[in-house]
Protein backbone atom coordinates (compact mmCIF):
# COMPACT_ATOMS: atom_id res chain seq x y z
CA UNK A 1 0.00 0.00 0.00
CA UNK A 2 2.81 2.44 1.06
CA UNK A 3 4.83 1.96 -1.70
CA UNK A 4 1.34 2.36 -4.23
CA UNK A 5 1.23 5.76 -2.95
CA UNK A 6 4.93 6.26 -3.31
CA UNK A 7 4.58 5.65 -6.53
CA UNK A 8 1.60 7.25 -7.12
CA UNK A 9 2.98 10.31 -5.33
CA UNK A 10 6.55 10.23 -7.32
CA UNK A 11 4.74 10.31 -10.90
CA UNK A 12 2.33 12.94 -9.88
CA UNK A 13 5.08 15.23 -8.49
CA UNK A 14 7.18 14.44 -11.09
CA UNK A 15 4.42 15.26 -13.78
CA UNK A 16 3.86 18.78 -11.88
CA UNK A 17 7.57 19.54 -12.16
CA UNK A 18 7.54 19.33 -15.44
CA UNK A 19 5.00 20.87 -16.72
CA UNK A 20 5.54 23.91 -14.18
CA UNK A 21 8.11 26.53 -13.22
CA UNK A 22 8.48 27.76 -9.28
CA UNK A 23 8.64 31.13 -10.55
CA UNK A 24 5.57 30.22 -12.56
CA UNK A 25 3.57 29.41 -9.32
CA UNK A 26 4.82 32.28 -7.13
CA UNK A 27 3.18 34.60 -9.75
CA UNK A 28 -0.41 32.34 -9.58
CA UNK A 29 0.19 32.48 -6.08
CA UNK A 30 0.62 35.98 -5.90
CA UNK A 31 -1.91 36.96 -8.66
CA UNK A 32 -4.71 34.96 -6.33
CA UNK A 33 -3.26 36.40 -2.86
CA UNK A 34 -3.73 39.79 -4.48
CA UNK A 35 -7.66 38.81 -5.25
CA UNK A 36 -8.32 37.88 -2.10
CA UNK A 37 -6.82 40.79 -0.45
CA UNK A 38 -8.80 43.44 -2.52
CA UNK A 39 -12.23 41.30 -1.95
CA UNK A 40 -12.95 43.41 1.58
CA UNK A 41 -12.17 46.34 -0.98
CA UNK A 42 -15.63 45.60 -2.64
CA UNK A 43 -17.98 48.28 -2.17
CA UNK A 44 -20.58 45.66 -0.64
CA UNK A 45 -23.84 46.55 0.83
CA UNK A 46 -23.44 47.80 4.48
CA UNK A 47 -27.16 48.45 5.35
CA UNK A 48 -26.52 46.33 8.39
CA UNK A 49 -24.81 49.30 10.12
CA UNK A 50 -27.00 52.44 9.05
CA UNK A 51 -25.29 55.86 9.88
CA UNK A 52 -22.26 54.12 10.75
CA UNK A 53 -20.59 52.99 14.12
CA UNK A 54 -23.01 54.83 17.29
CA UNK A 55 -21.76 58.48 17.47
CA UNK A 56 -19.07 58.70 20.34
CA UNK A 57 -20.64 60.10 23.32
CA UNK A 58 -19.90 64.11 24.06
CA UNK A 59 -18.63 65.09 27.63
CA UNK A 60 -21.43 67.43 29.02
CA UNK A 61 -20.75 70.82 30.51
CA UNK A 62 -23.44 73.70 31.63
CA UNK A 63 -27.28 73.35 31.64
CA UNK A 64 -29.28 72.15 28.48
CA UNK A 65 -31.95 75.20 29.55
CA UNK A 66 -29.37 77.93 29.26
CA UNK A 67 -28.74 79.89 25.94
CA UNK A 68 -25.28 79.47 26.07
CA UNK A 69 -25.13 75.45 26.27
CA UNK A 70 -22.92 74.45 23.57
CA UNK A 71 -25.30 72.29 21.44
CA UNK A 72 -27.49 75.24 20.48
CA UNK A 73 -24.76 77.60 18.64
CA UNK A 74 -26.65 77.21 15.59
CA UNK A 75 -30.29 77.59 17.17
CA UNK A 76 -33.57 79.94 16.75
CA UNK A 77 -36.26 79.13 18.72
CA UNK A 78 -37.78 78.29 21.92
CA UNK A 79 -35.79 76.00 23.82
CA UNK A 80 -37.44 72.22 24.92
CA UNK A 81 -35.05 71.58 27.46
CA UNK A 82 -37.78 74.61 29.55
CA UNK A 83 -40.93 73.64 27.99
CA UNK A 84 -41.60 70.00 29.21
CA UNK A 85 -39.07 68.23 26.91
CA UNK A 86 -35.22 68.29 26.52
CA UNK A 87 -32.60 68.61 24.05
CA UNK A 88 -32.79 65.01 23.01
CA UNK A 89 -36.75 64.87 23.40
CA UNK A 90 -39.84 66.83 22.96
CA UNK A 91 -42.55 67.67 25.24
CA UNK A 92 -45.52 65.74 26.16
CA UNK A 93 -48.39 66.15 23.21
CA UNK A 94 -45.79 67.37 20.79
CA UNK A 95 -44.23 65.35 17.53
CA UNK A 96 -40.77 65.47 16.62
CA UNK A 97 -40.08 66.30 13.02
CA UNK A 98 -38.10 63.74 11.25
CA UNK A 99 -36.74 66.93 8.41
CA UNK A 100 -34.47 68.48 10.21
CA UNK A 101 -31.27 71.63 9.50
CA UNK A 102 -28.40 70.16 10.45
CA UNK A 103 -25.06 71.87 11.59
CA UNK A 104 -22.24 71.93 13.74
CA UNK A 105 -21.62 72.58 17.31
CA UNK A 106 -18.01 72.76 18.85
CA UNK A 107 -18.21 71.29 22.54
CA UNK A 108 -15.76 73.06 24.86
CA UNK A 109 -15.61 69.77 27.08
CA UNK A 110 -13.96 67.78 24.98
CA UNK A 111 -12.75 69.98 22.30
CA UNK A 112 -14.58 67.90 19.51
CA UNK A 113 -16.66 69.50 16.83
CA UNK A 114 -19.98 67.80 16.76
CA UNK A 115 -23.10 66.97 14.35
CA UNK A 116 -26.24 68.39 15.51
CA UNK A 117 -29.77 68.03 14.21
CA UNK A 118 -32.15 70.38 15.18
CA UNK A 119 -35.33 68.99 15.47
CA UNK A 120 -38.51 71.01 15.88
CA UNK A 121 -41.61 69.65 18.13
CA UNK A 122 -44.59 70.22 16.92
CA UNK A 123 -48.35 70.16 17.82
CA UNK A 124 -48.82 72.51 19.73
CA UNK A 125 -48.54 76.37 19.49
CA UNK A 126 -45.53 77.85 20.54
CA UNK A 127 -43.68 77.50 24.13
CA UNK A 128 -42.79 80.78 24.44
CA UNK A 129 -40.33 79.90 27.17
CA UNK A 130 -35.85 80.56 26.90
CA UNK A 131 -36.09 81.93 23.30
CA UNK A 132 -32.70 81.22 22.17
CA UNK A 133 -31.22 82.37 18.79
CA UNK A 134 -27.40 82.38 18.07
CA UNK A 135 -27.58 81.24 14.25
CA UNK A 136 -23.53 79.74 14.01
CA UNK A 137 -23.69 78.80 10.05
CA UNK A 138 -27.31 79.53 9.78
CA UNK A 139 -27.86 80.51 5.64
CA UNK A 140 -30.32 82.56 4.19
CA UNK A 141 -33.39 80.81 2.68
CA UNK A 142 -31.99 80.42 -0.54
CA UNK A 143 -29.97 77.91 1.06
CA UNK A 144 -32.95 75.82 2.80
CA UNK A 145 -30.89 72.76 4.05
CA UNK A 146 -28.73 75.18 6.13
CA UNK A 147 -31.49 78.19 7.08
CA UNK A 148 -33.10 78.03 10.83
CA UNK A 149 -35.70 80.72 9.27
CA UNK A 150 -38.14 78.56 7.94
CA UNK A 151 -40.35 76.13 10.37
CA UNK A 152 -39.30 72.72 10.44
CA UNK A 153 -42.59 70.85 11.46
CA UNK A 154 -42.38 68.94 7.92
CA UNK A 155 -43.72 65.20 8.07
CA UNK A 156 -45.28 65.63 11.18
CA UNK A 157 -49.51 65.34 11.77
CA UNK A 158 -49.43 69.24 12.17
CA UNK A 159 -47.53 71.99 11.17
CA UNK A 160 -47.40 74.11 14.23
CA UNK A 161 -44.29 74.99 15.82
CA UNK A 162 -43.72 74.44 19.53
CA UNK A 163 -40.21 74.50 20.91
CA UNK A 164 -36.33 73.07 19.08
CA UNK A 165 -34.30 69.99 20.29
CA UNK A 166 -31.02 69.75 19.45
CA UNK A 167 -29.39 66.12 19.09
CA UNK A 168 -26.15 64.84 18.72
CA UNK A 169 -26.09 63.08 15.77
CA UNK A 170 -22.11 62.38 15.71
CA UNK A 171 -18.69 63.42 15.87
CA UNK A 172 -17.56 65.97 12.72
CA UNK A 173 -15.01 64.86 10.36
CA UNK A 174 -12.09 66.68 10.26
CA UNK A 175 -11.52 68.14 6.86
CA UNK B 1 -4.43 14.84 -13.63
CA UNK B 2 -3.20 16.48 -10.84
CA UNK B 3 -1.26 18.90 -12.48
CA UNK B 4 -4.70 19.60 -15.16
CA UNK B 5 -6.35 20.29 -11.76
CA UNK B 6 -3.60 22.54 -10.43
CA UNK B 7 -3.59 24.96 -13.51
CA UNK B 8 -7.65 25.19 -13.42
CA UNK B 9 -7.36 26.02 -9.80
CA UNK B 10 -4.78 28.39 -10.61
CA UNK B 11 -6.43 30.34 -13.37
CA UNK B 12 -9.51 30.40 -11.24
CA UNK B 13 -7.98 32.40 -8.32
CA UNK B 14 -6.52 34.48 -10.77
CA UNK B 15 -9.62 34.99 -12.50
CA UNK B 16 -11.33 35.95 -8.86
CA UNK B 17 -8.38 38.30 -8.50
CA UNK B 18 -8.80 39.78 -11.52
CA UNK B 19 -12.17 41.32 -10.72
CA UNK B 20 -11.97 42.77 -7.73
CA UNK B 21 -9.38 44.71 -8.38
CA UNK B 22 -10.98 46.34 -10.86
CA UNK B 23 -14.50 46.79 -8.95
CA UNK B 24 -12.34 48.10 -6.26
CA UNK B 25 -10.16 50.96 -7.78
CA UNK B 26 -13.45 53.39 -7.32
CA UNK B 27 -14.84 51.57 -4.44
CA UNK B 28 -11.12 52.05 -2.36
CA UNK B 29 -11.75 55.97 -2.96
CA UNK B 30 -15.04 55.90 -0.38
CA UNK B 31 -13.79 57.55 2.59
CA UNK B 32 -16.77 56.08 4.72
CA UNK B 33 -16.19 58.48 7.50
CA UNK B 34 -16.15 61.36 5.27
CA UNK B 35 -18.81 59.88 3.21
CA UNK B 36 -21.13 59.76 6.31
CA UNK B 37 -20.20 63.17 7.73
CA UNK B 38 -21.12 64.15 4.06
CA UNK B 39 -24.37 62.46 4.18
CA UNK B 40 -25.13 63.83 7.77
CA UNK B 41 -24.37 67.33 6.84
CA UNK B 42 -26.16 67.86 3.13
CA UNK B 43 -28.63 65.09 3.05
CA UNK B 44 -29.74 63.31 6.38
CA UNK B 45 -32.30 66.31 7.13
CA UNK B 46 -34.42 65.49 4.49
CA UNK B 47 -33.51 62.01 3.48
CA UNK B 48 -33.55 60.76 7.70
CA UNK B 49 -30.64 58.88 8.94
CA UNK B 50 -31.49 55.72 7.85
CA UNK B 51 -32.27 56.52 3.97
CA UNK B 52 -35.79 55.94 4.46
CA UNK B 53 -37.35 59.46 3.62
CA UNK B 54 -40.44 61.04 4.65
CA UNK B 55 -43.64 61.72 3.55
CA UNK B 56 -43.10 63.89 -0.28
CA UNK B 57 -39.05 63.06 0.30
CA UNK B 58 -37.94 60.02 -1.75
CA UNK B 59 -37.01 57.03 -0.23
CA UNK B 60 -33.18 56.36 -1.05
CA UNK B 61 -33.39 52.96 0.87
CA UNK B 62 -34.02 49.99 -0.92
CA UNK B 63 -34.75 52.25 -4.24
CA UNK B 64 -32.30 55.00 -5.35
CA UNK B 65 -30.70 51.43 -7.19
CA UNK B 66 -33.36 51.80 -9.81
CA UNK B 67 -31.71 54.81 -11.19
CA UNK B 68 -28.70 53.25 -11.69
CA UNK B 69 -30.58 50.87 -14.81
CA UNK B 70 -30.36 53.52 -17.64
CA UNK B 71 -28.04 56.63 -18.57
CA UNK B 72 -30.62 58.95 -17.08
CA UNK B 73 -31.49 57.61 -14.35
CA UNK B 74 -27.87 57.94 -13.27
CA UNK B 75 -27.87 61.57 -14.64
CA UNK B 76 -31.25 62.37 -12.11
CA UNK B 77 -29.22 60.99 -9.01
CA UNK B 78 -26.58 64.40 -9.87
CA UNK B 79 -28.84 66.81 -11.20
CA UNK B 80 -31.39 66.91 -8.45
CA UNK B 81 -31.28 69.98 -6.95
CA UNK B 82 -30.25 68.60 -3.80
CA UNK B 83 -26.93 66.96 -5.35
CA UNK B 84 -26.42 69.55 -8.28
CA UNK B 85 -26.56 72.76 -5.96
CA UNK B 86 -24.62 71.35 -2.93
CA UNK B 87 -21.76 72.56 -1.76
CA UNK B 88 -19.64 69.52 -1.91
CA UNK B 89 -17.11 69.40 -5.00
CA UNK B 90 -17.71 67.00 -7.67
CA UNK B 91 -15.16 64.38 -6.07
CA UNK B 92 -16.82 64.90 -2.84
CA UNK B 93 -20.04 64.68 -4.26
CA UNK B 94 -19.27 61.13 -6.34
CA UNK B 95 -18.35 59.93 -3.43
CA UNK B 96 -21.46 60.65 -0.73
CA UNK B 97 -23.42 59.52 -3.92
CA UNK B 98 -21.24 55.88 -3.99
CA UNK B 99 -21.48 56.01 -0.40
CA UNK B 100 -25.43 55.97 -0.23
CA UNK B 101 -25.49 53.21 -3.15
CA UNK B 102 -23.52 50.79 -0.46
CA UNK B 103 -25.42 51.92 2.01
CA UNK B 104 -28.92 52.22 1.45
CA UNK B 105 -29.79 50.71 -2.31
CA UNK B 106 -29.83 47.48 -0.86
CA UNK B 107 -32.44 45.15 -3.15
CA UNK B 108 -32.97 47.65 -5.97
CA UNK B 109 -29.06 47.84 -7.17
CA UNK B 110 -28.96 46.19 -11.14
CA UNK B 111 -28.34 42.73 -10.79
CA UNK B 112 -26.01 42.88 -13.51
CA UNK B 113 -24.28 45.60 -11.20
CA UNK B 114 -23.24 49.11 -11.81
CA UNK B 115 -20.34 51.44 -12.52
CA UNK B 116 -19.72 53.67 -9.31
CA UNK B 117 -19.93 57.89 -10.29
CA UNK B 118 -16.22 59.32 -10.77
CA UNK B 119 -15.83 63.03 -10.04
CA UNK B 120 -15.84 63.41 -13.67
CA UNK B 121 -19.39 61.99 -14.76
CA UNK B 122 -20.56 64.04 -11.69
CA UNK B 123 -18.94 67.31 -12.99
CA UNK B 124 -20.90 67.34 -16.35
CA UNK B 125 -24.23 65.76 -15.17
CA UNK B 126 -24.27 68.53 -12.25
CA UNK B 127 -23.73 71.61 -14.86
CA UNK B 128 -27.87 71.10 -15.54
CA UNK B 129 -29.83 70.90 -12.73
CA UNK B 130 -33.26 70.11 -12.88
CA UNK B 131 -36.44 72.23 -12.26
CA UNK B 132 -38.77 70.14 -13.17
CA UNK B 133 -38.12 67.32 -10.96
CA UNK B 134 -41.41 65.18 -9.79
CA UNK B 135 -42.05 64.91 -13.89
CA UNK B 136 -38.56 64.34 -14.88
CA UNK B 137 -38.27 61.78 -11.92
CA UNK B 138 -41.68 60.05 -13.06
CA UNK B 139 -40.83 59.70 -16.85
CA UNK B 140 -36.91 58.40 -15.47
CA UNK B 141 -38.73 55.43 -13.77
CA UNK B 142 -41.01 54.73 -16.64
CA UNK B 143 -38.07 54.39 -18.79
CA UNK B 144 -36.52 51.80 -16.59
CA UNK B 145 -39.84 49.87 -16.19
CA UNK B 146 -40.33 49.67 -19.89
CA UNK B 147 -37.17 48.89 -20.45
CA UNK B 148 -37.24 46.10 -17.84
CA UNK B 149 -40.52 44.80 -19.52
CA UNK B 150 -38.64 44.22 -22.92
CA UNK B 151 -38.06 40.56 -23.75
CA UNK B 152 -34.71 39.84 -23.82
CA UNK B 153 -32.27 39.73 -26.85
Amino acid sequence: MMSFLDRLFEQKARGVAQSSSRRGMLKKLGGALAGVAAVPLLPVARADHHGGPAPAKPQEQGSDTDCDYWRYCAIDGFLCSCCGGSANSCPPGTEMSPVTWIGTCHNPADGRNYVISYNDCCGKSSCGACLCQRDEGDRPPYRPDKTNDINWCLGTASATYHCSAAVVVGVAFAE
Amino acid sequence: MITLALRQCAIALLSLSVVPLALSASAAEVNEARALYHYQMFCQGCHTPDGSGNGDIPALKDFMGHFMNTDQGRAFLVRVPGSATSKLDDQELAEVLNWCLAEFAGVSLPVQGYAPYSAAEVSVLRAEPLEEIEQHRAAVLLDIVKQRQQPAL
